[in-house]
């Protein structure tokens, strides 16, 4: 077949192509500081950055909370907290952000999400001269090291010291609180259509823990993953713990009267806001999943 | 078609490239423009336009040269007007091979890569389908064989965005409303090459589109190998296009709109037919283009989209020409 | 010119031959007609002759080459074809689409010569289609786009012209002017293959004529020996009888009348 031959041709020229046609300009630095971001590219800590972007909700939360809010000069649209950072320039989106916007604000900092679909925007930021440094965090751990490594970044150490401190105190209570209470078995439900629950990758795995639960799914490695509701009902929680929307969504659907929490009536909900990323309000978290899993009679 | 016709083409190419050149987040003047291109004036703005605003500029160029071509050649060889170089499954099988990429979190150049192999094997899939129904280069039969492959490919892509994790989602996604928004100069290097073989090809072949419209008996008797002819245009149109989607997505409407502007402007034969298309179909991705970034700034629209949105007006067009 | 030795040409899956060891030439200065009902494998004849379907066996000849192994774009100089039917897609002015038919001659990048125009133009005077030879194709009507066809085949230059019912959708008058046309192409030494289903016309115009029967020859020869009463309605299977009318010259089939059908 002449058409076979033809594309056997197209597929050799293609893998030729493909050696020398992606962009591979990740800066190769000789950094005396060994430090790597997510992405594996070495971070500088030479200056103080004064003009900071930051395109994550965790990392501009963090930023303002160790005192650094007033040198944030962009955000992203979803970067909504503290109240404070409604002021400053909002550039959009944070995965595939619009690297124009980001360089007329002359930032010497970018903060990014390490989602794989940004690293081009950090190659395209690092080319253009600025400090770029992405990061991302599902688990606690992640939190502390972040707020070490920004600390660390920005010059305000000792705050991200204390931060970290005092989070870790309010964990470290929560868990002595709860250590000896019996632990009720927890369904994390974060979405309804298809049903996605939090898995043991998540740092609210991680709170429940703390708070003196389990969660059913903790032995799925991701953060989060898709189950059946079957699967659910196989697994038997003592609760299911939602958002305020979806707690009223699964109280009114008959689907969900085949699990036992719900036929109970054992639908609690969280408040999503606080438990939405690794950072400040950890201790918040952790402190309202106390309440909600050992309500204390009154 | 007139010179008057033609230089109006080159016109809106050249107006529309200057202008979203200068338009975009940050905004240059003309003055600024041209210092900027010879690397004078304000570092930045240097940068911005070398390294983000030409190369975007350039991909749009050379995706819509690429869609108007392969649209412009497949509706003459197939004889229908509905054409476009998406056929013969390169959306579908260029969207399985990008969904998978992403899905297995592959990194940034393996994508149109992954892409490119995805329409390939959808073509070879599709003609191997039409030949072994017995249908040689008959077009309808390669059209449908096309369709089964297209939604072969779609209940491939729905299998594995179904369970996959929110990023895989938003990044298959992303790809499939397509985007010039990650154009670098590597990447109009290796598109424009494919171009400058397949439309060139295509170009240079026009003549054989010409005798095609005729009908097979009426082309064989022109001594045309009309099953070989056929073929080889199919391969080609679907060369260009799959290398266009890998550069920059699925971007519909520029193919099939684009010859019946060129036809409005007078263009009949097919090799002015093909340059037109060319020329037209760049012109309307590098105004597309500007209409997405500029419509709710800071955030971009998918190219995509605004490709399909200009596509509705002029479809109502040609439907009441039809009245 | 042409020549079909014993060709035999099955369709897949059909059951019987849609042509049965066939054989016969046409030569130059002589009309030949092939004729005969439908379905006796006229057509497909002609799309044989230009490859568009395979032989069983048997080969056809063009200035005794085999068909075969004749490079194709080489025997579209020799043979040209107006096949039954044919749309309009291309909304080119006729004298383009009539330049359509020096492609043998160009290929895919020659441009148009001086030898070629003059072709163009030739063929256009030939058929009196030069009056509005910068009309758009898509606005002819149907004896003006039949003519246009024939140039464009006559600009191939080809020594051998092949029609497949070039009269179907014209009136008596045009009709008449196409067959007058053929006649003075062979007057000038052309090779003409008609297939036709004018059975009186054929028999005015043409030198020699084939009959076929459900794929095989019923009778070949000239229009005299062919047209015979009883030949015919043996093969079209319905009573008629055969004139002479002194004024035309030629003999005229008349088919009868025959309000109940047979058994």
């Amino acid at each position: 077949m002449s058409f076979l031959r033809r594309s056997l041709h197209l597929l050799i020229a293609l893998a030729l192509a493909a050696c020398t046609g992606g962009p591979d300009t990740r800066a190769r630095a000789n950094v005396a500081d060994s430090a790597r971001d997510d992405f594996g590219a070495p971070i500088a800590f030479n200056t103080t950055p004064r003009r900071i972007v930051s395109l994550n909700p965790a990392t501009t939360e963090l930023l303002f909370a160790i005192g650094a809010g007033d040198r944030v000069v962009g955000r992203t649209h979803w970067d909504n907290y503290p109240p404070a950072a409604l002021a400053v320039t909002d550039l959009g989106n944070g995965i595939r952000p619009n690297v124009e916007a980001i360089l007329g604000v002359h930032p010497d900092l970018v903060l990014l999400y390490a989602s794989a679909d940004n690293r081009l925007a950090a190659d395209r930021l690092r080319e253009a001269g600025i400090a770029t440094v992405s990061v991302k965090g599902d688990r606690i751990a992640d939190f502390r090291r972040l707020t070490l490594l920004i600390g660390k970044l920005v010059g305000s150490e000792s705050q991200a010291k204390q931060l970290v401190d005092t989070v870790d105190q309010t964990l470290a209570r929560v868990a002595a609180e709860t250590r000896s209470l019996p632990r009720p078995r927890v369904f994390l439900h974060t979405w309804n259509k298809p049903i996605i629950t939090l898995g043991g990758g998540s740092f609210v795995t991680e709170l429940v823990n703390i708070a003196g639960g389990r969660n059913i799914y903790d032995s799925i490695p991701a953060p989060s993953a898709p189950v059946s509701i079957e699967d659910i009902v196989r697994r038997d929680p003592d609760l299911v713990l939602a958002g305020p929307e979806a707690v009223a969504q699964i109280k009114a659907d008959p689907t969900w009267q085949v699990v036992r929490a719900v036929r109970e009536g054992r639908v609690v909900a969280y408040d999503t806001n606080v438990v939405f990323r690794p950072s400040v309000r950890l201790g918040e978290g952790a402190v309202a999943f106390e309440k909600l899993l050992h309500p204390r009679p009154r | 078609m007139t010179r008057s016709r033609w230089s109006l083409l080159l016109l809106a190419l050249v107006v529309s490239c200057l202008i979203a050149t200068a338009v975009g987040t940050i905004p240059l003047s003309l003055a600024q423009l041209l210092r900027a291109m010879t690397g004078e004036g304000d570092a930045l703005t240097v940068h911005v336009l070398r390294s983000l605003r030409l190369p975007r500029v350039s991909l749009a160029v050379l995706v819509g040269a690429g869609l108007g071509m392969s649209g412009a050649a497949l509706q003459g060889s197939m004889r229908n007007a509905l054409a476009e170089p998406y056929l013969l499954g390169v959306s579908g099988g260029a969207a399985v091979g990008a969904v998978t990429a992403v899905s297995i979190g592959a990194g940034a150049p393996v994508i149109p890569l992954a892409a490119f192999l995805g329409a390939v094997v959808a073509v070879i899939v599709a003609f191997f389908v039409a030949h072994a129904s017995g249908a040689r280069g008959d077009p309808k039969a390669l059209l449908m064989a096309g369709v089964v492959v297209g939604a072969f490919a779609n209940a491939l892509i729905m299998i594995a965005l179904a369970n996959a994790e929110a990023n895989t989602v938003r990044g298959a996604l992303w790809w499939m409303m397509g985007s010039v928004a990650d154009a670098t100069w590597a990447q109009n290097a290796w598109l424009a090459a494919y171009i400058a073989v397949g439309g060139g090809l295509l170009v240079f072949v026009a003549r054989r589109i010409d005798i095609l419209t005729l009908g097979e008996d009426a082309a064989a008797g022109l001594g045309l190998d009309v099953d070989r002819s056929a073929r080889l245009i199919y391969l080609l149109s679907a060369f260009v296009a799959a290398s266009t989607v890998a550069a920059a997505g699925l971007v519909g409407f520029v193919g099939l709109i684009t010859p019946h502007i060129v036809r409005r402007l007078g263009a009949r034969t097919h090799r002015p037919l093909l340059v037109g298309s060319a020329i037209a179909g760049a012109a309307l991705v590098v105004m597309s283009d500007l209409v997405a970034r500029v419509l709710r700034p800071p955030a971009e629209l998918p190219l995509g989209a605004v490709t399909a949105v200009i596509g509705v007006p002029f479809f109502l067009a040609q439907l009441r020409r039809f009245t | 010119m042409i020549g079909f030795d014993r060709v035999t040409i099955r369709y897949p899956r059909a059951s019987r031959l849609a042509v049965d060891d066939v054989s016969f030439t046409v030569e130059r200065g002589r009309l030949t007609a092939v004729v005969g009902p439908n379905g006796s494998g006229k057509s497909t004849l002609v799309r044989a002759l230009i490859g568009r379907v395979p032989l069983a066996s048997g080969r056809i000849t063009v200035d005794q080459e085999d068909m075969a192994r004749a490079h194709r774009r080489r025997l579209a100089t020799q043979v040209a074809v107006v096949s039954q039917r044919e749309e309009a897609l291309l909304a080119l002015r006729v004298d383009s689409y009539v330049g359509l038919g020096r492609f043998p001659h160009l290929g895919d990048w020659g441009s148009l010569g001086a030898r070629d125009r003059e072709a163009v133009n030739a063929a256009m005077e030939r058929t009196g289609v030069a009056s509005f030879r910068e009309r758009p194709v898509d606005t002819l009507s149907g004896g003006e786009w039949q003519r246009v066809r024939l140039a464009r085949a006559l600009a191939q230059g080809a020594q051998g012209l092949v029609l497949d019912e070039p009269t179907t959708f014209l009136d008596v008058g045009h009709e008449m002017a196409v067959f007058e046309l053929l006649h003075r192409i062979t007057a000038s030494g052309q090779a003409v293959l008609l297939v036709s289903h004018q059975l009186n016309l054929v028999a005015r115009f043409a030198q020699h004529i084939v009959l076929l029967h459900e794929g095989h020859v019923a009778a070949a020869g000239t229009p005299a020996d062919v047209m015979q009463a009883s030949i015919l309605e043996r093969v079209y299977e319905w009573p008629l009888v055969v004139t002479r009318d002194p004024a035309v010259g030629a003999p005229a089939l008349l088919p009868l009348r025959q309000p109940r059908p047979p058994h």
